[in-house]
């Protein structure tokens, strides 16, 4: 699910760096520190604007200065329960992973209508229900995540297509 | 155990029976029930629990107190405990021949009297024993309460009164015995459940010893004693013991012996084998007799029920019982056989003997395969049936081993089976999973208890019972019992207790739980996929694998990772050294071991111990080539191309020539990771595009506005032949942790020295660089290079050929210039003038100087300022003089020193002038801190002038130039080392040519630039000093050298400095000009005052 949310981080300038510039020098480096990245809980996907940029504080013994800066941003946050669609990136006979924007899914054999069967003779290997339903790399899915998981910097979920509506698209 | 009650009780009542009730008053105590025994028997007997001693011992307990009076009235006694006695053991013969008069006695219970009736007719049959005097009375009571109407209550009156008439006394008397005994009773009797504490034993009671037997005879001897009681029976020298027990199962090696006295059990006990009396006997202690006779119920054995081998080849496999042979002491039990069919032979030497396993190997648990019995020992395989083999004298069916063990040689309880032991159990070879788990769940229930399977906080499930379908999370545990707090249904919010039986852990799909008990599986962590009754599949975070354990090994685990590091220091993916040729990448670690993936593509399993090392990654730096020439990094996605099978995936690691790739189609044995070459590489996508990365580190500065050079390396000084001279030198540690410490030098390489330290018993190894050495003459602290090249420097002060060798090393461009720049610059300015006016070989120069005067700025104010004139001086006449006065002048320059510090900072003129002043000071002295001002020596060949000022020379000149030198020093060096440099800009410093000088500003001018305007904080340090000198220059030609100089030194920088650059040559030509004449009317000046 897609959130706005009001974020804070701090970066340090070098005194080089200090001038008339020093605000778009610290944008820049907001834009590419934090759009893209992954907190462990959420992604991190735009950031809108960033409304407030502290005063400057010179760091003791270094002379770098630090700023904190207030920014707005798009995030997206993988619930359990909720539906989301992807692109297999990998079948094996355990079931296939799948990428939901930067997230990726593993989707078990377990999670897997039982009529939907691994074919591993099939080239890309596949999961099929010999009906047209035909999930290989880089097939569209729709799928629920059963369950997420974070790390630092990183998260995985597992996926479930063993419900109505969900499966190839 | 059954054996043995019914021996005790036997031998109980025979002692009953043999001692008459006028020998020994307990037999008859006996004899005499008190009611509450028989219902504590029936307990007993429910409860396997051997009867007689518990009886006896409640019997005596009950009776105990009332001892001695009931001895008396034994008769009256017993008739009325038997009237009380209301449950029957029909059991007993005993209490069924009591029974009769007992019912007959109760005239005053309706009830009773209604039964009675037929009753009557077996007592009297029963009724041969004592007789009864009250019989007949009671009798005709009980006739008249039962008939309850007026004919006989009118009977009863007559009868009353007519006993009225009898003698009164006697009346009293037979209602006292009857009723006041009775009364008591009653008392004891209220409820027909006598508490079992009433039950105790107490320290009335016969006292229970316990003797030591032979282990595994306890029941032999049991049995003997009660054969020995037998043939006593009845002679005089009877047996005193009231019973023999044993606990085998839980007390091996012990029986115990209940008696009076233990005299009686040693008597009892001689001459009975196996049984130990003599070596000490052990009271049981009141409060541990019930102890003693608890029992335990035992494992219940169910064809399917798991069990354990306690020992032999198969010491703790996991069986599972096949049938039970009627005794129970025998089970035909199947398991997982371990055969070596490789062994020679059937195990025999050649002498025949049955050789000892000792050390060999156990083979590992495999089914029995026909195939390999048949290639290795045909002639021990025989087929009974089909699929029935016997085999070196063991049976197998359908693979398993089949065999017949003795109870004693299973571990029943705790067996604890794992599941993956288990689903050993599980095919039947047919490929059918036909797992028993009824017998399955029965033998986890019984073993549940090692270790707490429900904690508070779980969600649990109740499958049987009454309450299946309960769900609840657990809010306490007690035993085996867990209440909990049921969650969903109608009764939600209830809490309810439920038994371990028929609960189990619940978890959702998608619950992210970890392992937590006896499975191999421990500490795993992973997502749950499916759950099937007890058994839940969850796909492992670490090797994307799927697992199957039970629900009561798992646990909720939070969500976040937290890699289950079970293995200790090894993660997944982590790079481990092998040995100095191998590296390996960690696929899968298990509990002790290590699946690894070596360089060469093979896996294998190590043991952490195997580790060499573990190879820290390194992200950025790891840098190979792919096939098509191109950069390819560590998580970069590269495709095989060549002489693989186009496999692709994320580098994880890159090892010389190899590359650790991960990809996630390939799972198997290897979780996705393989091995392959760099060169069989093509690069896909490099790791965000790597090229755009973004913009610059705002936390640095940026590479390229930095000026010029990086940190000065250290100084080579050339290896002299020969022994090395600090060898056995008593040397300072100048820098480092040692700092201050004196040592002896005990061993040098070019560049360090093991230092044995003075005050600490200790032998450090540290750099040359960082020695200071100790003059023998003057106790000055030399630097290592001073102390290297003593004759460059300060060999003698006085002297002039010193000064000219500086020169000439400066001329030369040696490595010494290098450091002689700063000294030979000095030199120069010094000797410049000196030149000039002695006219020596530096004349050369001294245009060079003049002319230079641009950069003379610097060097003539310093030259001028200083020592020119007193080199001058020195050369002229005054030798020794000018120098120490030099030394005292050298306030000043060490002013100026200071303030060329950052001078320094600057550039080499910084040197320059820093060596100058030490120059000035210290001819040789000008040199080495020159070089050293890197390493602050500078210090020292400024502190070398004047021993006294030296330490505020330190002070002062300390730091700043050590710092700000780093770069400069570069430059230098830099300079220096192109020596065509030497001539375009050093010899500005070295050889004092003014343009170049000038020039060698300018060239610097990035830096010059950077300094003008970037950075304020480190470069404004520079500035000022070069504008130092000007305002030096001035201070100099002003008399006052000390407080102007330093004053002027920031003030004038600004404005100085901006002239200085801008307009170098005037600037330089006015310094110059302006200098020389002022330089040497002030420096004659200055000396005079200075000197004075």
């Amino acid at each position: 699910m897609f959130f706005l949310y009001d974020l804070e981080r701090t970066i340090t300038l070098h005194p080089y760096y200090f001038g008339p510039h020093m605000r778009e020098y610290l944008i820049n480096k907001l834009l590419t520190d934090v759009e893209g990245t992954c907190t462990g809980r959420y992604y991190i996907i735009c950031v809108l604007d960033a409304y407030n940029i502290s005063m400057g504080k010179i760091l003791p013994g270094s002379g770098l200065a630090e700023f904190t800066i207030s920014y707005r941003a798009v995030v997206w946050r993988p619930f359990k329960g909720e539906t989301v669609d992807g692109v297999v990136t990998a079948v094996s006979k355990l079931g296939f992973f799948a990428n939901v924007g930067p997230l990726p899914v593993f989707v078990s054999t377990h999670l897997i209508p039982a009529d939907v069967k691994f074919d591993p003779t099939a080239n890309p290997p596949q999961f099929s229900d010999n009906e047209g339903q035909v999930i290989e790399k880089g097939a569209h899915v729709r799928l629920k995540l059963v369950g997420t998981r974070s790390d630092v910097g990183k998260m995985s979920a597992i996926g479930s297509i063993k419900e109505d509506y969900l499966g190839c698209l | 155990m059954s054996n043995i009650r019914d021996a005790n009780l036997h031998s109980d009542e025979e002692e009953d029976d043999d001692f008459g009730e006028e020998e020994d008053p307990r037999p008859e105590k006996r004899q005499r029930r008190a009611p509450s025994d028989d219902e504590d028997d029936e307990d007993d007997d429910d409860e396997d629990a051997p009867k007689p001693s518990g009886r006896d011992k409640s019997r005596n307990k009950s009776n105990g107190a009332n001892e001695d009076d009931e001895i008396e009235e034994l008769e009256e006694d017993e008739d009325d405990d038997d009237d009380e006695d209301d449950d029957e053991d029909e059991d007993d013969e005993g209490p069924r021949r009591r029974r009769g008069q007992r019912r007959a006695h109760n005239p005053f219970l309706d009830t009773m009297a209604e039964v009675d009736e037929d009753d009557e007719v077996d007592d009297e049959e029963d009724d041969e024993m004592e007789a009864d005097f009250i019989a007949p009375g009671d009798d005709d009571d009980a006739l008249r309460h039962r008939a309850g109407d007026d004919r006989l209550h009118r009977q009863l009156d007559r009868q009353n009164q007519a006993d009225f008439a009898e003698d009164l006394e006697k009346v009293a008397a037979e209602m006292r015995d009857r009723h006041g005994g009775r009364r008591g009773h009653r008392l004891g009797d209220a409820s027909t459940v006598t508490p079992k504490r009433l039950l105790l034993p107490s320290v009335n009671d016969p006292s229970i010893w316990g003797v030591k037997c032979k282990p595994g005879k306890e029941k032999e001897a049991v049995f003997t004693i009660m054969k020995k009681v037998q043939d006593m029976k009845g002679t005089r020298n009877a047996l005193n013991i009231i019973s023999v027990l044993e606990r085998g199962q839980s007390m091996q090696g012990f029986i115990y012996v209940e008696a009076r006295r233990q005299a009686d059990v040693l008597t009892a006990l001689t001459n009975i084998p196996n049984v130990y009396a003599r070596s000490g006997m052990i009271l049981v202690p009141v409060d541990e007799m019930p102890d003693l006779l608890r029992v335990q119920k035992k494992a219940e054995i169910t064809p399917g029920t798991f069990v354990r081998f306690k020992r032999g080849k198969y010491q703790g496999d996991l069986a599972q019982v096949v049938d039970v042979e009627q005794s129970g002491q025998i089970l035909n039990i199947r398991a997982v056989p371990r055969i070596d069919y490789g062994a020679r032979d059937d195990g025999t030497d050649a002498s025949g003997k049955r050789k000892r396993s000792v050390g060999a190997v156990r083979p590992p648990q495999r089914l029995f395969s026909e195939a390999e019995a048949r290639k290795y020992h045909e002639r021990d395989l025989t087929s009974t049936r089909r699929g029935i083999f016997n085999f070196q004298g063991d049976t197998y069916e359908g693979g398993y081993l089949v065999k017949d063990v003795r109870v004693t040689a299973l571990q029943l309880e705790n067996v604890n089976p794992k599941l993956e032991e288990v689903t050993k159990f599980a095919s039947t070879g047919d490929g059918n999973e036909s797992l028993d788990l009824q017998a399955l769940s029965q033998s986890l229930k019984a073993s549940t208890d090692k270790y707490a399977p429900y904690q508070p906080g779980d969600m649990v499930e109740v499958y049987a019972g009454e309450q299946a379908g309960m769900v609840g999370k657990v809010t306490r545990v007690r035993a085996d019992i867990v209440s909990m707090n049921v969650q969903e249904g109608p009764l939600k919010g209830k809490d309810i207790d439920v038994p371990f039986k028929g609960l189990r852990k619940r978890f959702k799909e998608g619950d992210h739980v970890k392992v937590m008990g006896g499975s191999r599986y421990r500490d795993e962590v992973g997502m749950v996929v499916k759950i099937v009754d007890d058994r839940v599949t969850f796909l492992s975070d670490l090797s994307m694998g799927e697992i199957t354990v039970f629900s009561r090994d798992l646990r909720e685990a939070s969500d976040s990772g937290g890699m289950g590091t079970a293995a200790g220091k090894y993660d997944l993916w982590d790079l481990i050294q092998l040995n100095a040729t191998t590296v390996a990448c960690v696929i899968k670690i298990d509990r002790e071991s290590l699946k690894v993936l070596d360089q060469e593509g093979a896996t294998r399993t190590i043991l952490p111990s195997q580790v060499a090392a573990k190879i820290p990654p390194r992200r950025k730096d790891a840098v190979a080539t792919d096939r098509n020439g191109s950069d390819i990094r560590v998580e970069d996605t590269v495709k095989e191309i060549a002489g693989g099978e186009n496999r692709s995936g994320v580098i994880h690691h890159l090892y010389r020539g190899f590359a650790f790739i991960h990809s996630k189609e390939l799972q198997g044995e290897t979780g996705g990771i393989f091995v392959a070459r760099t060169n069989n590489l093509a690069t896909m996508i490099a790791k965000g595009g790597r090229v755009a990365s973004s913009g610059p580190d705002l936390s640095k500065m940026p590479e390229m506005s930095k000026k010029p050079g990086g940190n000065m390396a250290p100084p080579i000084i050339p290896r002299q032949g020969g022994r090395d001279r600090i060898l056995g030198q008593t040397v300072h540690v100048r820098q480092g942790p040692y700092k201050g410490l004196l040592g002896i030098v005990k061993d040098a390489t070019d560049t360090t020295a093991r230092i044995e330290l003075h005050s600490k018993n200790k032998t450090i190894t540290i750099e040359k660089m960082k020695l200071g050495f100790k003059e023998g003459a003057t106790g000055r602290i030399l630097s290592y290079a001073e102390f290297v090249q003593p004759k460059k420097g300060f060999g003698d002060r006085g002297s002039n050929t010193s000064y000219s060798s500086g020169n000439s090393s400066a001329g030369g461009n040696s490595w010494s210039g290098s450091r002689t720049p700063a000294g030979s610059s000095a030199w120069a300015g010094s000797r410049t003038p000196a030149g000039a006016h002695g006219g020596s070989g530096g004349g050369g120069r001294t245009p060079a100087w003049a002319g230079g005067a641009g950069d003379g700025g610097r060097t003539p104010a310093w030259a001028s300022g200083s020592k020119t004139p007193a080199y001058g001086a020195n050369d002229g006449s005054r030798t020794s003089d000018p120098y120490k006065d030099g030394s005292r002048t050298s306030n000043p320059y060490r002013d100026g020193s200071r303030t060329s510090d950052p001078y320094r900072g600057d550039n080499d003129g910084s040197r320059t002038s820093y060596g100058q002043p030490v120059g000035a000071s210290g001819a040789s002295g000008g040199r080495t801190p020159a070089w050293n001002p890197g390493n602050r020596t500078p210090h020292y060949g400024s502190g070398e002038p004047g021993p006294r000022d030296s330490g505020t020379a330190w002070d002062s000149g300390s730091k700043t130039p050590a710092r700000s030198l780093s770069s400069v020093n570069d430059q230098w060096n830099d300079s220096y080392g192109n020596n065509s440099s030497t001539t375009a800009r050093t010899p500005a410093g070295y050889s004092a040519t003014s343009p170049e000088f000038s020039g060698g500003y300018t060239a610097a001018t990035p830096g010059a630039s950077g300094l003008s305007a970037p950075t304020p904080g480190g470069l404004s340090a520079p500035t000022p000093p070069v504008s130092a000198p000007t305002p030096r220059a001035n201070t100099w030609d002003a008399p006052t050298p000390g407080g102007p100089a330093s004053a002027a030194t920031p003030g004038a920088s600004g404005g100085d400095n901006r002239r200085y650059f801008d307009a170098p040559t005037p600037q330089g030509g006015g310094y110059s000009s302006a200098k020389t004449p002022g330089a040497w009317g002030n420096d004659d000046d200055d000396d005079a005052p200075g000197y004075n």
